[in-house]
């Protein structure tokens, strides 16, 4: 069943092998280990990528088994490399 | 010197750092998209307190392995990585008994021997300074969300990603 769009930002590599910078996915909630099983299978080109990437919510990072409420502020966490 | 964007500015009021348990220290986090005023980050961090001042300066490297590097381009989750360095602040500044703690990274291009990053660390003696910056740019390294794009001479571009998924 169809959930409310979700709208998940992109970063770096990610919104570079997407060629943009967000991408809505349908969610009704769920935990953040969910979420990106769920890009992973929705964009197979840049599974890898979203594999190593972590969930933020907001200002901070979520955990595999935290919730992600639907209508979240979502960013997906590619390895990061500043410093 | 003419700054362009910034996230957040040493010319705001001192964090204070409320989290840190009756430690007043004086603190700047600074995502710039232009130069980084090493000098004012310094200056910003110095308390008469403090007997040692170490300042940490990353700049683009010319070459990485096989790798001749034309210029580093660097973009930011900046919300996040403002509420990372401020993390990593007071954590440091409660850690190693910081008199003073200021980071500031530049996003955007930083061309070969510009800087990228700079840390600054104030304490009573220098043993907790030196510790303070090491700790502080491995912690940064694991877990802010920076990114570096980098531009080679050979004419190929590619964002940096390693294998570790960052967390706080």
């Amino acid at each position: 069943m169809d959930g409310p769009a979700l709208t998940v930002v992109l970063f770096a590599g990610l919104a570079d092998c997407l060629g943009r910078r967000e991408v809505q996915i349908d969610w009704s909630g769920g935990t953040a280990g969910e979420l990106r099983q769920q890009l992973c299978k929705l964009h197979p080109d840049a599974a890898l990528l979203f594999g190593r990437s972590a969930i933020a919510v907001g200002e901070g990072y979520c955990r595999d088994e935290e919730p992600v409420p639907p209508g979240a502020d979502v960013a997906v966490i590619p390895p990061v490399s500043g410093g | 010197m003419a700054e362009a964007a910034q996230s957040h500015d040493c010319n705001a009021q001192p964090d204070g750092l409320p989290e840190a348990k009756n430690r007043q220290s004086s603190g700047c986090l600074q995502l710039i998209d232009g130069p980084i005023d090493v000098e004012r980050l310094r200056q910003h961090v110095m308390a008469e307190s403090a007997g040692a001042v170490v300042v940490f300066v990353g700049t683009t490297r010319r070459k990485t392995d096989d790798v001749i590097t034309l210029r580093l381009e660097y973009e930011a989750h900046r919300p996040l990585a403002i509420a990372c360095l401020r993390r990593l602040q007071v954590e440091a500044v409660e850690r190693f008994g910081l008199e003073g703690c200021g980071i500031a990274h530049r996003l955007g291009v930083v061309e070969v021997g510009e800087e990228s990053i700079a840390v600054a660390v104030a304490s009573q003696h220098r043993a907790a300074a030196f510790a303070a910056t090491a700790w502080l740019m491995d912690r940064i390294k694991a877990c802010v969300p920076i990114w570096k794009r980098e531009h080679t001479t050979d004419g190929r571009a590619f964002w940096v990603h390693g294998e570790e998924r960052p967390g706080p």
